[in-house]
C-alpha cells in the first residue's frame, strides 16, 4: 500500500509541522535533509503545500492569525530556498500551479486584505509577486510580462479607485494582452456583477474564493 | 494636551521603524503578551460579557497597548510614542457629551453607559456605500424622513454626471461637494435643515474632505468626518491633514477603528484590546470627539457575526466603564434591504450596541457592498434601540443568541443581498413599497416575542 512522504519519513513531517509554526531554522534544517533523499516536486506536493493548506484552514477559522500565516509562508519560502534550485530542473514536467502578479490598485493604501489573499495563494503553491499597495496600472503589466505570470489579481478596498482596474484593462487590451493574462478582482469595492461587467476572468468574495477561483481558471486555461 | 504640533514634531523625530516590523514585532507581539497576561479570552456563549473584573483587564490591557506600541506613521516610517500621563490626559479631557447639528435638528450626543436607559442616539443611513449620483439623493431622503434617526451618516458618491470618482482626482472634490449638497437638501426638503451630518465620505483622501468643509452647503461646525485609524495603530499625511483642518476650523473629528479579526490583532480577544488602544491613540493624535466600533470578520466581514458581536459588546464596556468617550458601534449586516434576514441581523447587533455604551450606527445593508439600502430598516434599527434600554446586559445577551441562530452562519455565508431603492420605494412619494412595509411590519412582530415592544 502507498505510503505519503508525510507518513512514512519524520524528516517530511517535521518540515510539515515547521511550517505550520512558522519555524524558519528548523524548516531549513529538514529541507536541506529531504532534498538529498526525494525529488523536489516530491517534497513540495507531499510535505510544503499540505502544510500551507491546513495553515489556510486554521486561518478561516481563526485558531491562528494573520502574523502566524506569514511566519508560515516565511518558513515556507527558507525550505523553497533548498527545494527551489533544484526543481528548476523539474519545472517542465512539474511546474508550481502559476505565478500570480498581485497588489493594490493605485490610490488604494489598503492591503491587509490583499496581503491575506496573497499568503492563500502562496499556501495553495503558487508563486506569488506581491507590488504592495497604490501600485500603478502600469507597474502590473510590466511585472506580468517580467516574470511570465499568470494571473493579474488586483485589489481594491476603495470604490474611487475602481476606475484605476478599467485603467488596467484599456492598457492590457492596447498591448494586445488581454488575453495573455487571467485578470482577477477582489476587495470591499468589487461586487461581484462588476467583475463581471468590467471584464474580469474571476472574482473572490474572500480569500478562501480567489483561491478556488484562481485554481479554477488556470485549470480551465491549461 | 499636546497641540498639533507637539505631535507632528513627535512623528518628524520618532523612532524609525520598517512597517512589516511595526505590525509583526511592536503590535501583535504586544497584544499577544497582553492577551496573556490579562488572560483574555473569547468566550462565543456570552457574547454580551458581564464580569467586571474582565471588562477592567481588556481596558488596562489596551491602555498598556497604547502605552507600549504607540502610532506609525506611514510616510515618516516613525512611531509616535506616549507617556501614561499624556494618554491620561487625553481620556481625562474627552468630552462627556456634545451638542450636534443646529437649531431645532440639533442633539445631545453623550457618552452612554453599560445598560443605560437613556435613549440612544440613532446615526442613520447606509454608511461606506459607494453610490451613483443620481440614486444618491433618493436614497439619503429616505433617511431624513425617518424622523427616529437623529444624525446621518451616508456612504459617498463614487460616479458623478456618468464619470467614476477616482482617488486624488479633481473628481474626488466634486464628489464630495456633490454629496454634501445632496444630503443638506434632502434634509431641507425632509424639514431637518439642522440635522447633524457625519460626511464627506466621497473623499477618501484629505482632498475630498477639504473641498466639502463648508458652512453653507456643506461640512459644518455642527457636523463630523470621519478620520480613520489605518490598520492596525497607523495613520498617515491624509489622515493627520484631514483631522487638523476640520479641528482648526471648529468642526467635530470621528475616530472609525476598523480592525480585521483575525488580522495583526489576531483573534477576537487581541481585536478588543487594539480598539481600546487605537481609541486612546486617536484621542490624542486626532483630537477625536467620538468614536466608531467596527470590527471586520476576516470570512463574513458584517459587525453582526458572533465574534463582531463579541467586539462591539466587550470594547463599548471597556471604553464607557472607564472613560467619557462617545462611542458608536456600526451596526453592518451581510443581507441586504428587502430581505427578512435584515432584520435578523439588525436585533442582534442594535441590542448588543445599545446595552454596552455605543449608540447604533447603521444599518450598513450587504456590508456597504450594493447600493441596496433604505431608510425603512433604519427606522426598525432605532426601533429596536429605544425598545432594548431597559434590558440587562443576561437578558440582552439570550435574545441576542436566539437571532444570531437565524442568519449565521446560513445567511452571512449566502446572504440575500435585496434591492435597491427603487425597488424598495416608490420614489414618487417616497413611502416604501407594500411588500416591503410588510416584512418590516413582520419583523416588528417578531421581535416583540422576545419583549421587544415597538411602540
Amino acid at each position: 500500500m502507498y505510503k505519503s512522504l508525510l507518513e512514512k519519513d519524520p524528516d517530511c513531517r517535521n518540515l510539515y509541522d515547521s511550517i505550520i509554526k512558522g519555524d524558519i531554522d528548523s524548516s531549513d534544517i529538514y529541507a536541506k535533509s529531504l532534498v538529498n533523499k526525494y525529488e523536489p516536486v516530491d517534497i513540495i506536493q507531499e510535505c510544503m503545500s499540505p502544510a500551507m493548506k491546513t495553515v489556510g484552514e486554521m486561518f478561516e477559522r481563526l485558531e491562528i492569525f494573520l502574523p502566524e500565516v506569514i511566519a508560515a509562508a516565511d518558513a515556507f519560502e527558507a525550505a523553497m530556498k533548498h527545494v527551489g534550485p533544484k526543481l528548476e530542473a523539474f519545472r517542465q514536467v512539474a511546474p508550481r500551479r502559476g505565478k500570480v502578479v498581485i497588489g493594490t490598485i493605485q490610490g488604494d493604501i489598503h492591503d491587509l486584505g490583499k496581503n491575506i489573499v496573497a499568503l492563500m495563494l502562496k499556501a495553495n503553491g503558487f508563486e506569488v509577486y506581491d507590488l504592495g499597495k497604490d501600485v500603478p496600472v502600469h507597474k502590473f503589466v510590466e511585472k506580468a510580462e517580467e516574470v511570465k505570470a499568470d494571473i493579474i489579481a488586483v485589489s481594491v478596498l476603495l470604490s474611487t479607485s475602481l476606475p484605476f482596474v478599467k485603467d488596467l484593462i484599456k492598457l492590457l487590451k492596447e498591448r494586445n494582452l488581454r488575453d495573455k493574462y487571467i485578470l482577477m478582482v477582489g476587495g470591499g469595492a468589487v461586487t461581484r456583477e462588476w467583475a463581471t461587467e468590467v471584464g474580469a476572468d474571476g472574482y473572490g468574495e474572500n480569500a478562501s474564493e480567489a483561491v478556488r477561483a484562481a485554481i479554477e481558471l488556470l485549470q480551465r486555461k491549461r | 494636551m499636546l497641540s498639533f504640533i507637539d505631535i507632528i514634531k513627535r512623528a518628524e523625530e520618532g523612532p524609525k521603524v520598517d512597517e512589516k516590523e511595526f505590525d509583526l514585532k511592536w503590535v501583535y507581539n504586544n497584544v499577544k503578551e497582553l492577551v496573556k497576561e490579562y488572560d483574555i479570552k473569547y468566550n462565543p456563549e456570552e457574547l454580551i460579557v458581564t464580569s467586571e473584573d474582565f471588562i477592567n483587564n481588556v481596558f488596562e490591557a489596551g491602555f498598556q497597548l497604547a502605552l507600549r506600541t504607540g502610532i506609525y506613521v506611514v510616510e515618516y516610517r516613525s512611531v509616535i510614542k506616549f507617556s501614561e500621563e499624556e494618554i491620561k490626559e487625553g481620556i481625562k479631557t474627552a468630552r462627556a457629551q456634545l451638542v450636534v447639528g443646529e437649531g431645532a435638528d440639533s442633539r445631545i450626543l453623550y457618552s452612554r453607559k453599560i445598560e443605560d436607559q437613556r435613549a440612544p442616539f440613532i446615526m442613520g443611513g447606509h454608511a461606506g456605500a459607494p453610490y451613483p449620483d443620481d440614486l444618491y439623493f433618493v436614497s439619503a431622503l429616505s433617511y431624513m424622513q425617518e424622523p427616529i434617526i437623529d444624525g446621518i451618516n451616508h456612504g459617498g458618491i463614487a460616479v458623478v454626471n456618468g464619470l467614476d470618482v477616482r482617488t486624488r482626482s479633481p473628481l474626488e472634490a466634486l464628489a464630495a461637494i456633490k454629496e454634501l449638497m445632496y444630503l443638506r437638501e434632502a434634509a431641507r426638503i425632509a424639514g431637518r435643515p439642522g440635522i447633524h451630518l457625519l460626511a464627506a465620505e466621497s473623499g477618501v483622501t484629505a482632498i475630498g474632505d477639504l473641498a466639502a468643509i463648508n458652512s453653507e452647503y456643506g461640512l459644518r461646525k455642527t457636523d463630523a468626518h470621519l478620520v480613520p485609524v489605518l490598520n492596525e495603530m497607523k495613520t498617515d499625511w491624509d489622515r493627520l491633514i484631514k483631522a487638523i483642518v476640520f479641528k482648526i476650523r471648529g468642526g467635530i473629528n470621528c475616530s472609525l477603528v476598523d480592525p480585521v479579526i483575525g488580522g495583526f490583532f489576531g483573534g477576537p480577544a487581541g481585536v478588543a484590546i487594539g480598539f481600546i488602544a487605537s481609541f486612546l491613540l486617536s484621542r490624542l493624535v486626532y483630537q477625536a470627539d467620538y468614536y466608531i466600533i467596527h470590527p471586520i470578520h476576516n470570512k463574513w466581514v458584517s459587525t453582526s457575526v458572533p465574534e463582531g458581536l463579541w467586539v462591539l459588546s466587550t470594547v463599548g464596556q471597556a471604553m464607557s466603564k472607564h472613560t467619557n468617550f462617545i462611542l458608536m458601534g456600526d451596526v453592518w449586516t451581510s443581507n441586504g434591504a428587502g430581505s427578512q434576514e435584515i432584520f435578523w441581523e439588525i436585533v442582534a447587533n442594535t441590542i448588543t450596541n445599545v446595552v454596552t455604551g455605543s449608540h447604533p450606527l447603521g444599518v450598513s445593508a450587504t456590508n456597504g457592498k450594493y447600493p441596496h439600502a433604505s431608510g425603512l430598516e433604519t427606522r426598525f434599527m432605532g426601533e429596536v434601540a429605544h425598545a432594548s434600554i431597559k434590558l440587562s446586559r443576561r437578558e440582552a445577551n439570550e435574545i441576542v443568541k436566539i437571532f444570531l441562530k437565524k442568519y449565521h452562519p446560513e445567511k452571512t455565508e449566502k446572504p440575500n443581498i435585496g434591492k435597491p431603492i427603487y425597488e424598495l420605494y416608490d420614489v414618487k412619494t417616497m413611502r416604501p413599497r407594500d411588500w416591503w412595509l410588510n416584512i418590516y411590519k413582520q419583523a416588528v412582530k417578531e421581535v416583540a416575542e422576545y419583549g421587544i415592544k415597538i411602540a
